[in-house]
């Protein structure tokens, strides 16, 4: 009897050390694609990189990079500024940007010679070369990464770099732009690279040298080549429940803008837990203090559970969530609301709205809340002397009738 | 109170029997904690096997978070103004903490003091609290280095729906300058983080179990979902086979000791002290008050 008790318990034991893994393979994307945009104006010109020519320490850079990109990265290269020298700046010299080495698997030989030609030309079209260089990257759900390189604040204005790069980021096609500024002292350059950057959840980095520069490019390359997620499915939340999208679990995107409320309907069936994560990201200035709030109603409107935080200080998202045990006898459809209290400056872009990213998972969960101790067991002095007492009641007990059945 | 010995023998077989087997069972027992107990006296940490510094690139998002293991060294070049994230997994009963050093590499050229902060999200990505350590710190302008740290709440193995109590799955870290001059936007920074879980006893052992870690998918979504019934199907993994290797909080590896932590604690000493004290008690209580025989 107690050999059977003991190895049912060991069993159990055994039973319990074996949980399931988390594990949860990704659908093969297409090949992540890196575009870099060089500038080639005028001022590539100046000595000022380590005793040489930024040109030189660019084209420097680009040598090692191109021998470091690994298979299955493709890879091109646009110019800024590369072919009109002259004074015709609205005409010409604000569309002078073309494509170089095109967007493919890379042959490293090729790349270099072409990288080689360059010659410190023109002026710095910085917005058309960015829409340009989108082009280049052309269809594909794969990620998609633009690295800027240049030493001056855009010489055109139409379109605007920042604004350009904000529309682009929108357009959900997972675009990132990381941006290099190859003259960190210059605040007009950084102030315009940082925002390109933010605008689309990418890096600034300010260059200090050639070997920095290099490392950095590489580094970038890695985390293209690395990190492979798929591109959230671009969604459009709905101001009422009634008319919202219906999501299944996956990663959603979405815009946002001040003040805005977006629904979204997800189907629970009965026994599965929905677990959501909302996070919106300050693509743009920001005001000081911000906050998100994750909601999630009943299809009679009544909230059953909410995420919310806010913050204040520098950030890039805020993030919530919350789950939901589904404890309905039939499939419901519930309804998750996404508000956010981000606040800009008046001068700051108000369309396109900010970036959201919505989670939705659904994992086969029914709630199962169990005693608050591990097992039910007990510890401590008091649970052993209460055990210790009643068993010597029990013990008196069963003496004493023993005794008056005797 | 007199005994005689052949009084005792009708009972004292049986009884002897049970304690046998009873005792043998809790030596089994033993013996499986055994391993457990060292386990967690030697190294303190768990899963620190694979412990060795490794290049782990840090993230710039959640979801392109560098995946760490518990126990588990990164280090990643950045620059000064970038969000750099890491992820790694923690069991239920397990005090997690992290530390991250930060060495500024750019040779005198920040103008001003900045505000760095280590942030610990949950597999939710909700924000919790640092119970202890030094998550946020200021450094002036010649600083060289910096470093923060945070301790986790212990993470409950089952908490209400509506609590924001850590549960276990995937920790995310982010690491930032909250606050700093924008001139020095950019400059370049070595950033070095340790990520450890230690068990945290007997006395935070709590019952209950999730069910499934608190892992997001990683996947983009579908809108309209074909057949409303088929989340019933689409965790399966089978129809996932075209799948290639995952990646973010998805390739998290599983702590030794399972998301769940693992069925020993030092209550199941607690507990077998008690019934076995309770079993000598009742024999002495039961030898008390039984009828002499004489």
């Amino acid at each position: 009897m107690a050999a059977v008790l003991c190895g049912t318990l060991a069993a159990l034991m055994t039973g319990a050390l074996a949980a399931p893994a988390a594990a949860e393979p990704v659908r093969e994307t297409d090949p992540p694609k890196v575009n870099f945009v060089l500038d080639v104006s005028g001022s590539m010109a100046e000595r000022d990189i380590d005793g040489d020519t930024r040109m030189n320490a660019a084209k420097r850079a680009f040598n090692d990079v191109i021998d470091f990109i690994p298979e299955g990265v493709h890879f091109g290269i646009r110019t800024l500024g590369a072919d009109y020298p002259g004074d015709d700046r609205l005409g010409r010299g604000c569309v002078d940007s073309s494509q170089l080495y095109p967007v493919g698997p890379v042959d490293r030989t090729e790349a270099k010679t072409a990288v080689a030609t360059l010659a410190p030309t023109g002026w710095t079209p910085i917005g058309y070369a960015l829409q340009g260089a989108v082009r280049d990257l052309g269809d594909g759900d794969g990620m998609r990464r633009i690295v800027l390189i240049t030493d001056g604040e855009d010489s055109c204005g139409d379109p605007e770099p920042c604004e350009v790069a904000r529309e682009l980021a929108a357009a959900g096609i997972g675009l990132t732009i990381d941006t290099l500024g190859l003259t960190p002292a210059d605040s007009a350059v950084r102030e315009q690279l940082g925002c390109i950057a933010e605008a689309t959840g990418g890096t600034y980095t300010a260059v200090q040298d050639t070997d920095q520069l290099a490392d950095r490019l590489k580094q970038i390359v890695e985390r293209t080549a690395e990190v492979r997620v798929e591109t959230p499915t671009v969604v459009d939340g709905a101001d009422e429940c009634a008319d919202a999208p219906l999501l299944g679990a996956g990663v959603y995107s979405d815009r946002q803008e001040f003040g805005e409320h977006r629904r979204y309907r997800v189907q629970v069936a009965p026994g599965r837990e929905l677990r959501a994560s909302v996070s919106v990201a300050a693509d743009r200035p920001m005001n000081r203090d911000h906050g998100v709030l994750l909601r999630l109603l009943a299809e009679d409107g009544r909230e059953l559970v909410r995420g919310s935080t806010a913050g204040h200080g520098r950030t890039d998202v805020i993030a919530t969530g919350l789950r939901h045990p589904s404890d309905a006898d039939s499939e419901e459809t519930l309804c998750l609301e996404v508000s956010h209290a981000f606040s800009a400056p008046d001068d700051v872009q108000r369309t396109p709205g900010m970036p959201v990213e919505l989670t939705v998972d659904l994992v086969a969960a029914a709630d199962t809340p169990s005693d608050v101790a591990a097992f039910g067991l007990a510890r401590g002095w008091i649970p052993l002397l209460v055990l210790t007492l009643t068993g010597l009641a029990a013990g008196i007990l069963w003496g004493l009738i023993r005794r008056v059945l005797a | 109170m007199t005994h005689t010995p052949r009084a005792r023998r009708p009972f004292r077989r049986p009884l002897g029997r049970i304690s046998a087997t009873l005792a043998v069972c809790a030596a089994l027992m033993m013996g499986a904690a055994a391993p457990a107990l060292a386990e967690d006296d030697d190294t303190g940490e768990t899963g620190t096997g694979t412990g060795s510094p490794s290049a782990v690139a840090a993230g710039t998002s959640f979801r392109t978070a560098g995946v760490l293991e518990q126990g588990g060294t990164a280090t990643a070049s950045a620059t000064i103004g970038e969000y750099l994230y890491w992820v790694f997994p923690v069991a239920a009963g397990q005090n997690a903490e992290a530390s991250a050093t930060v060495t500024f590499r750019d040779h005198g050229a920040r103008t001003g003091p900045s505000t760095w902060r280590l942030d610990l999200y949950d597999g939710l990505r909700r924000l919790q609290p640092c119970t202890a350590g030094r998550a946020e710190d200021t450094v002036d302008a010649a600083a060289d280095t910096l470093v923060l740290d945070c301790t986790l709440r212990t993470v409950r193995a089952w908490a209400e729906p509506w609590a924001n109590d850590p549960l276990p799955g995937a920790y995310y870290l982010r690491l930032t300058a909250v606050d700093l001059p924008e001139e020095d936007l950019g400059l370049p920074v070595e950033v070095t983080l340790e990520v450890g879980a230690e068990d945290a006893g007997g006395a935070r052992a709590r019952g209950g179990e999730l069910p499934a870690p608190l892992v997001l998918t990683n996947r983009a979504g579908e809108i309209d979902p074909t057949a409303p019934a088929d989340g019933e199907e689409s965790e399966d993994p089978e129809r996932e086979e075209e799948a290639g290797p995952a990646t973010g909080a998805g390739a998290l590896t599983e702590p030794e000791t399972g998301w769940n932590g693992g069925w020993w604690s030092d209550r199941w000493l607690w507990t077998g002290a008690g019934g076995v004290l309770g079993g000598l008690a009742a024999i002495a209580g039961y030898t008390l008050v039984r009828r002499p025989r004489v």
